[in-house]
């Protein structure tokens, strides 16, 4: 018994320090959100202080929040849909379609990924700008369904093989055809896997922020650039600005929590296998 | 196992499309980087040949960008990579609430990067920032985080390490999970210490997920622009200034053909980078496992 406890304290006293360094930030912008000026300034630090909403009032008031929450909203959940729907179809034509060279063109799908974002984007502006794209829901749309793709490729195929091959092979014997297949049989089967794929495609679009910067002006302006643009080492914004951040990075959080089983599958894109 | 031609129709549409988002513009960003063309004058543009290439070649500015983004993408893959470890051995054996604190640790990885650097802004800030307040009463600071030159760079390392340890952490955790018990079962009964065992049975069994993990951080790390953006935006001076950094200054001027001349050059780095990473995942692969 002996070595054993004091194994779990020496991992305790090892997971304290990462712990804090792992939480603080994200607990002192929470913190900083719901305090008076007065309290954000003190020297020392608050730790204890009657938290208020003032900063949540003024910046829901003072700048337009609700529409860059709906740019951010209508562009991720456009993102979402398109991943899914073409992931789904790709992923199940890797997981059942073998054909020659099928191992490269899903290696090749992930180094798409790969590509610096700053190459892509400058060309893209300069295509965006003769279609009459910028500053529009659809420029940042194709991009991000892009950007999500091959995640969701790599990520739906580790679920769609593990779909037991003699349902589907039952059903196209009673007349379903291959498409119905998917749909009817598959996709309820592997309803998880569309779920994590979803909730990462709506990710990538949400965090995203060098594409916004350079493609959305006003119009489309999205919650990162709005964030990037309060960032001031003017004090005075700091109590509205923790409280946009704190309400940008909420659904992350929710969803990093609820998403939790998966992570370790989605993140590894089934290089290791486990 | 069914073959090719049904399969078509499903893969097509994806594949096509991510193709042509990723090669269109690729090819574009090709022809542009060719030209003199300023946003500003669209009716000015000029072929150049080669002209954007050669001039960053021997401009110090350009030179100094390499070096910023060579010394922040080792330092900081280092670092991640020997922190994601030592967590991920330390989860390797389990402990009381693991599941709930192994959550806790990876939520930096997703928060909006924006924000997460938003957070780090503010605890640095030189006369309001929390740090600055303890390590002046520790009498070790105040620190000028970001606006010292060389301290900049670190800083900006520290954050980028706060938001992916945890990606090094998970990967390489759920490599040591599938490794077999038995080895280190057997090593144990025959003698071999914690240390024996971690050299000659963890490491060897690992390397392969190691070096994946370094790549792929490598190669992310490489681009990285949402952080040092929102941290310095390059400075004090030139400091933090990288690639990406340096290219979207030449964009903001209006200088596409130089703008894309950088990003050609960028992207013929990280295919190299690539394609190391592609030998080196599909050969093990191929091998009977």
């Amino acid at each position: 018994m002996k070595p054993t406890r004091l194994r779990a304290t020496l991992t305790g006293v090892a997971l304290v320090p990462v712990l804090v360094w792992t939480l603080f930030p994200i607990y002192w912008i929470t913190a900083a959100s719901f305090k008076t000026e007065l309290a954000l300034y003190a020297r020392p630090p608050q730790w204890l202080f009657t938290p208020i909403l003032d900063n949540y009032a003024r910046v829901l008031t003072n700048i337009p929040f609700f529409q860059y929450l709906k740019n951010s909203l209508v562009i991720a959940i456009g993102t979402t849909l398109g991943s899914l729907v073409l992931g789904t179809l790709a992923g199940y034509g890797f997981a059942r379609f073998h054909f020659r060279a099928s191992e490269a063109v899903r290696f090749l799908v992930l180094v798409t990924r790969m590509a610096p974002r700053m190459v892509l984007v400058v060309p893209y502006y300069l295509m965006m700008q003769r279609l009459g794209l910028l500053d529009t829901y659809t420029g940042l749309l194709v991009a991000y369904v892009s950007f999500a793709l091959p995640f969701s490729i790599w990520l739906l195929i580790g679920f769609f093989v593990e779909v037991p091959l003699d349902v589907e092979e039952a059903a196209m014997i009673d007349g379903c055809s291959r498409l119905g297949v998917l749909i009817r049989i598959v996709i309820p089967i592997a309803a998880p896997g569309l779920v994590v794929a979803a909730i990462f495609a709506f990710l990538v679009s949400w965090n995203e922020f060098l594409f916004a910067l350079i493609l959305s002006g006003v119009e489309a302006k999205t919650l990162p650039v709005v964030i990037a643009g309060l960032n001031t080492d003017a004090g005075p914004l700091y109590g509205e600005m923790s409280a946009a951040a704190v309400m940008v990075m909420l659904p992350n959080i929710v969803m990093t929590l609820a998403l939790q089983r998966y992570l370790v599958k989605g993140l590894t894109l089934g290089a290791v296998k486990g | 196992m069914a073959a090719g031609r049904a399969g078509r129709w499903f893969l097509l549409p994806g594949l096509v499309f991510l193709f042509a988002i990723d090669l269109v513009p690729l090819a574009y960003s090709c022809w542009v980087s060719f030209y003199n063309w300023w946003l500003i004058r669209p009716r000015d543009i000029r072929f150049v040949g080669l002209a954007n290439y050669t001039r960053f070649a021997d401009d110090p500015e350009f030179t100094r960008a390499v070096v910023v983004t060579t010394l922040f993408t080792v330092g900081a893959v280092l670092v991640e990579f020997l922190a994601g470890l030592a967590l991920a051995l330390l989860f390797a054996q389990p402990f009381k609430f693991l599941r709930p604190i192994r959550v806790l640790l990876l939520l930096p990885l997703f928060v909006v990067p924006v924000v997460g650097a938003t957070m780090w802004r503010v605890i640095f800030h030189p006369e309001l920032g929390v740090l600055n307040y303890y390590l002046a009463a520790t009498g070790l600071g105040p620190l000028p985080w970001l606006s010292d030159p060389r301290l900049a760079l670190v800083s900006i390392t520290l954050v980028d390490a706060w938001r992916t340890i945890p990606f090094m952490f998970l990967v390489m955790y759920a490599g040591l999970e599938v490794l077999p018990a038995e080895l280190f079962e057997a090593a144990a009964v025959d003698g071999a210490s914690a240390w024996q065992s971690f050299r000659h049975i963890t490491v060897p069994l690992l390397t392969y997920i190691m070096l994946l993990a370094v790549l792929i951080r490598g190669m992310d790390a490489f681009r990285e622009f949402d952080i040092i953006f929102v941290l310095t935006g390059g400075g004090p001076g030139t400091a933090t200034q990288t690639i990406q950094i340096l290219n979207y200054r030449a964009f903001g001027l209006g200088h596409m053909g130089e703008a894309n001349a950088i990003g050609i050059v960028t992207l013929i780095i990280v295919a190299v980078m690539c394609y190391v990473l592609m030998r080196a995942v599909l050969r093990p692969q191929a091998a009977p496992s």
